[in-house]
Formats: structure tokens, C-alpha cells, sequence
């Protein structure tokens, strides 16, 4: 096995507390995702879930509460939007970028890619890019690949060519990584040192998890739980001067008592100074800049042997 | 029906009479508890041997860039030692870690090769040496715990003396194959209960979404002092299993930070690795057929 292929994507410790630093001796990054997607499984956006209630709730009344409590406390997002929503779309989300939000890209239709063809992959890459710039007016900056609700893992799906088209493509950052809680470098290729910008995801503070959850029929509705975890997380990195992600789906939480539930979250949060609330691509961009993979992606070299009866 | 019942009685009377319990026990120093806790430091290992997806490898990739050294710094700030289960493949994957772990005078134990036992007995017999050969490597002694179902006769001849599995009782207890020394091994049990991942990893044990029961810190907290609380006051014992993908998030480093400061508070608790609470036992309470 060369390096740790298939078991790690990046290097081997991340980086502490003391090395990391923020903007203007900001002390916690804050950075919040939106997504767009109503797909419910692997399948990515079909015509059942775009007719729905939830989805006509998704785009007009769930996504006006959203706006109004994100503009509320001047906070900032990065919004994940599938190409067969960006032509649904195309009038709100020109309006959210003139707002200061950016607008990312998340596949076609939300779609399962783990199991296409390279060609395949990138021709419907490329295509996802092109509606985006087209809707907009601005090549998106980053990919998503969010997890849907009937997945059978909360962490969104990739193929094993993802990463290295997203390079190939010009993409700056891939949006949900799970390997840190701050941006880190997703290696795709280790003897080139061929690495993506990751910014970090955690299924704990995704709304999608905690309200209605599977979307039909357990009860698991716990909004407050949901804060809980919000809180516990902010004031944990706060404290630690690192980064607070959450993610939030129009859906979600722009009904009534989740709503509030937000609404207090964001200003119990706004009312600590010192943050610095980003879009992906400005995160990104500094992160670069301030911990280049250069000199900040540090990968051990490989001790792993393989053995007769073992996994390589 | 006669016959049923008699085989029904028979099976749960040979299961008895596999255990030997330990009614009450004296900890060192007149302690009132005997706390545990236990790192199950598995990372990816175990997703990857299902054959699970990218991100959920990444998911546990965050134990070993990230969780473990937040653990690490949280013991060492409470000067408290623990046990950490390692498979052997980990001392491939994150060496640095472990050798801080071993500096810090943590217990190193067998977690498996590459978290499964194999069937084939001689394959089994080679996975638990390579492992304990490679925390030897790192730890400078060989393991003497596992948590694992490494068969217990094989345990015993590689000079184990405990394992920290199931929990068929509070207290730790013995449970043998066939009522001879040889098969016979101590248990320090831990409870499904009292670990991280049945209240904060999607899909942990295969479980489909819709038995997902993912929640809050302060629930845990609550469930895992009461816990300590019952077995403070009845003189008995805590296994807190701990996996760095897990535990080592922000929000619960600082949930076991509260966690264990308040234990702190009450006189007469013992922290102790599972080898010390193990030669304990053995020392005071040892097996009938020891």
C-alpha cells in the first residue's frame, strides 16, 4: 500500500490551538452553510421532491425566514446549491450574493457519485459548473457534497476521483470534510503531495439530524438538543480561539419554534466579540495564504507494511 | 415441553457456572470507586474493515489526527492515567500519538490487529502477536488487556491477565471456558451505556437511520454522572469508554473535562489504569480456580 491510501487523506497531526490564528487577532471563525438540496436519498434531486410541500416550503417561506434571521444578527453564508436548483433559483440567489453570501456548487442534482465512471464524473462536473456561472454570473469557488437524509451515513457521499477533479477543475475548497475541525489539506495524491483545501463538516451540527429525522415517521424532533450541541461546540472553540461550523437547510429550520431555536442560538453567539464570520471561499483563501501546503501539510513518512491475512 | 424446559435450565446453569462473581471488594487507599477510563482507539480501522464510504473514514481519521492528543491533554490535565485499547495497526498509522501516550504513562492494551479476531486459530494466534509485538515496540512492555474476543486460552498462554468486555456484572468478575486455570480470565466490564459512541456516531454498530438516537452532551453527562454517583455510593466500579473519533470533538472533551473534575470532588476516588484495577482484584479477590 503507498502511504496510508485508504485510510488517511491527510497528514498525520493537526494543527493546535496555539498555531492557529484568525484575521486581525479575530478569536473564532464561524462559518455557516446553507443547503439548497431537498434531495432526499442517493439519487439526488428527482421531480417527487422538488413538488412536494417541504420543497415549495424550502424555497420561499423556509428559505424568507432563514434570510431574515441570518441578516438579524449579520451573519454571513455559504449556500450550497445543485445545479437543477441554481436554474430554479437564479433570482434569489444573484440576491444573496449582492448580500455578501457565496454561492457553492453541489453536483448536478445533489446525486450519489461514488459509483460513476471518471469520464462521467467529470463530464457532469464540468456541466455543474457551467449552470452555476451561468445563474450567477461568478464560477462558484467550492464543492459540496452534503449528506441527504436517507443516506445510510451522515457525511455525503464522494467517489474515489472526486477530489482530484475538483482540483483539476479549478475548485479552491471542498466543503464537508470530517478528518479536522478546522480547515485541512485532503491529499489525493501522496507522492505529489496533491492536496484540495477541506473546510471541516460535522453531522452534530447539521439541523437535518435532529428535526424529524428520518424526514418520515421516527419523532425524533429534538431542536433543543440541537442547541445544546451548538452551544457546547461555540463555546468549546471559542474557547480554544479555533472554528464553529454549522449546517442549516431552509426546510429545516425555518419552521416556527426551530426557527427560534436559531434565532437565540445566533444571538447568544453574536453577542461574544472577536468573531470572524467568513464565506467559504474567504476562509479558504486565508487559509492558503496563512498555512500553506507548503510548509503546513506535513506528511509522515509511511512505516505501513503489509502482511499475509491483514488488510493493506 | 418437559424436555425444552430441562434444556433451557441446563443452558442457563452452564453459563453460570462459567462466571465467578466478585461480591464486594476493598480498593487501595480505602477508595470508595475504582474509575476507568478506557480509549478505544480504533480511528478508521474499523470502518475500514466494513468496507465503509470516504467520509466516514475521515470521521475517524479525526480521532487520530485530532481526538487522541485532545485526550491525552484532558488526562494530563486532571494527572489522571488511563487505558488506552489500541489495535496494532495504529502504531503504523499514528505513531506519534502513541508515543506521547506512552510518555504520559498511559496503559497500552491489545485492541486486535486490525479490530476482528479471526476464525482460523492460527491466524488468530499471529493477529494477537503482531499486536502485542507492536504496543511492545512503542510501550516498551508487552500488553497484558484486551478488549476483544480473542479466545481466553490463548489469552492466558500469551500472559494476559485481563480482559474489558460485556458486562455481566457491575463489579469486575471471572469468566472461564471449561472451569480450569487456563481459560480462566478476569473481566472489567464496561456498559453500552457508559460509551461515547451509542449517543454520538451515526450508524455505530450497523444501526440504520432510523434507529439513530444521536443527542447533547449535557444528556450524557447527566446519564454518565448518575452512573458514577450509584457506584460511589455502593463501593463499586466505572469503565468510561472513550473513542478519540468521538470524544476527542471540542463540545465532549469539555463535557468529560466537567465530567471529572466533579468526580474530583468527592474523597476516596480511584483513578487507576485496568492493569492496576486488574492485579487488584486478582491480588484481593482472586478465582476460586486461580
Amino acid at each position: 500500500m503507498p502511504w496510508k491510501d485508504g485510510y488517511t487523506i491527510s497528514d498525520e497531526i493537526g494543527l493546535a490551538d496555539h498555531d492557529l490564528h484568525w484575521p486581525d487577532g479575530k478569536r473564532c471563525c464561524v462559518l455557516i452553510n446553507v443547503d439548497l438540496s431537498i434531495a432526499a436519498g442517493p439519487a439526488g434531486i428527482t421531480a417527487t421532491d422538488l413538488a412536494s410541500p417541504a420543497a415549495e416550503f424550502a424555497r420561499h417561506d423556509g428559505l424568507t425566514q432563514l434570510l431574515t434571521v441570518l441578516r438579524r444578527h449579520a451573519l454571513h453564508a455559504t449556500f450550497a446549491v445543485p445545479a437543477v436548483m441554481a436554474r430554479i433559483l437564479a433570482d434569489q440567489l444573484r440576491a444573496l450574493m449582492e448580500a455578501g453570501h457565496e454561492i457553492a456548487a453541489e453536483g448536478l442534482r445533489h446525486e450519489d457519485v461514488s459509483g460513476l465512471s471518471h469520464d462521467e464524473e467529470r463530464e457532469r462536473l464540468a456541466l455543474t459548473t457551467q449552470i452555476l456561472t451561468e445563474a450567477v454570473g461568478q464560477r462558484p469557488a467550492g464543492w459540496f457534497s452534503l449528506p441527504r437524509q436517507e443516506d445510510p451515513f451522515a457525511g455525503g457521499t464522494i467517489s474515489p476521483n472526486t477530489i482530484d477533479l475538483l482540483i483539476e477543475a479549478g475548485y479552491e475548497y471542498f466543503g464537508n470534510g470530517l478528518a479536522d475541525d478546522i480547515p485541512h489539506y485532503w491529499v489525493s495524491d501522496f507522492a505529489s503531495r496533491r492536496a484540495l483545501l477541506t473546510l471541516p463538516y460535522y453531522y452534530h451540527f447539521d439541523d437535518q439530524f435532529f428535526l424529524l429525522f428520518p424526514r418520515k415517521g421516527t419523532g425524533l424532533e429534538n431542536a433543543d438538543m440541537l442547541f445544546r450541541n451548538w452551544k457546547a461546540e461555540f463555546d468549546a472553540q471559542y474557547q480554544r480561539g479555533r472554528l464553529f461550523h454549522m449546517t442549516l437547510h431552509p426546510q429545516g429550520i425555518g419552521w416556527c419554534n426551530r426557527l427560534q431555536v436559531l434565532d437565540d442560538f445566533l444571538g447568544y453567539l453574536r453577542s461574544l466579540p472577536g468573531l470572524w464570520n467568513p464565506t467559504g471561499a474567504a476562509c479558504a483563501r486565508y487559509w492558503r495564504e496563512t498555512y500553506p501546503e507548503r510548509t503546513h501539510l506535513r506528511l509522515e513518512p509511511s512505516i505501513w507494511q503489509d502482511y499475509p491475512g491483514s488488510l493493506s | 415441553m418437559h424436555i425444552e424446559l430441562a434444556e433451557l435450565t441446563r443452558v442457563a446453569q452452564e453459563y453460570d457456572a462459567r462466571h465467578q462473581f466478585i461480591s464486594s471488594i476493598t480498593w487501595p487507599k480505602d477508595a470508595r470507586i475504582a474509575v476507568n477510563l478506557t480509549v478505544d482507539f480504533d480511528a478508521m480501522l474499523l470502518r475500514r474493515l466494513l468496507n465503509e464510504p470516504a467520509m466516514q473514514l475521515a470521521k475517524g481519521e479525526f480521532g487520530g489526527r485530532v481526538g487522541i492528543w485532545r485526550l491525552l491533554e484532558l488526562f494530563e490535565s486532571h494527572s489522571v492515567k488511563a487505558t488506552i485499547f489500541t489495535p496494532g495497526r495504529i502504531c503504523e498509522l499514528y505513531p506519534q500519538a502513541m508515543r506521547a501516550a506512552v510518555r504520559n504513562g498511559h496503559e497500552i492494551a491489545d485492541h486486535m490487529w486490525e479490530h476482528r479476531v479471526p476464525k482460523e486459530a492460527a491466524l488468530e494466534q499471529d493477529h494477537l502477536l503482531k499486536t502485542a509485538a507492536a504496543l511492545e515496540k512503542v510501550a516498551g512492555r508487552r500488553p497484558v488487556g484486551t478488549r476483544s474476543d480473542h479466545t481466553r486460552a490463548l489469552l492466558r498462554s500469551e500472559g494476559f491477565v485481563y480482559s474489558s468486555h460485556d458486562s455481566a456484572a457491575q463489579l469486575p468478575y471471572y469468566i472461564t471456558d471449561d472451569g480450569t486455570a487456563d481459560t480462566t480470565l478476569l473481566n472489567l466490564p464496561f456498559h453500552y451505556a457508559i460509551d461515547d459512541a451509542m449517543f454520538f456516531s451515526f450508524a455505530w454498530l450497523g444501526s440504520g437511520n432510523a434507529a439513530q438516537r444521536i443527542t447533547d452532551p449535557e444528556r450524557v453527562f447527566e446519564m454518565w454522572w448518575a452512573a458514577f454517583r450509584q457506584q460511589y455510593d455502593v463501593g463499586g466500579y466505572l469503565n468510561v469508554v472513550m473513542h478519540p473519533f468521538v470524544s476527542g470533538r471540542a463540545l465532549r472533551i469539555a463535557m468529560l473535562d466537567r465530567l471529572i473534575a466533579k468526580m474530583k470532588t468527592l474523597p476516596g476516588v480511584w483513578f487507576a489504569t485496568c492493569e492496576e484495577v486488574a492485579r487488584h482484584c486478582l491480588a484481593t479477590c482472586p478465582p476460586r480456580n486461580g
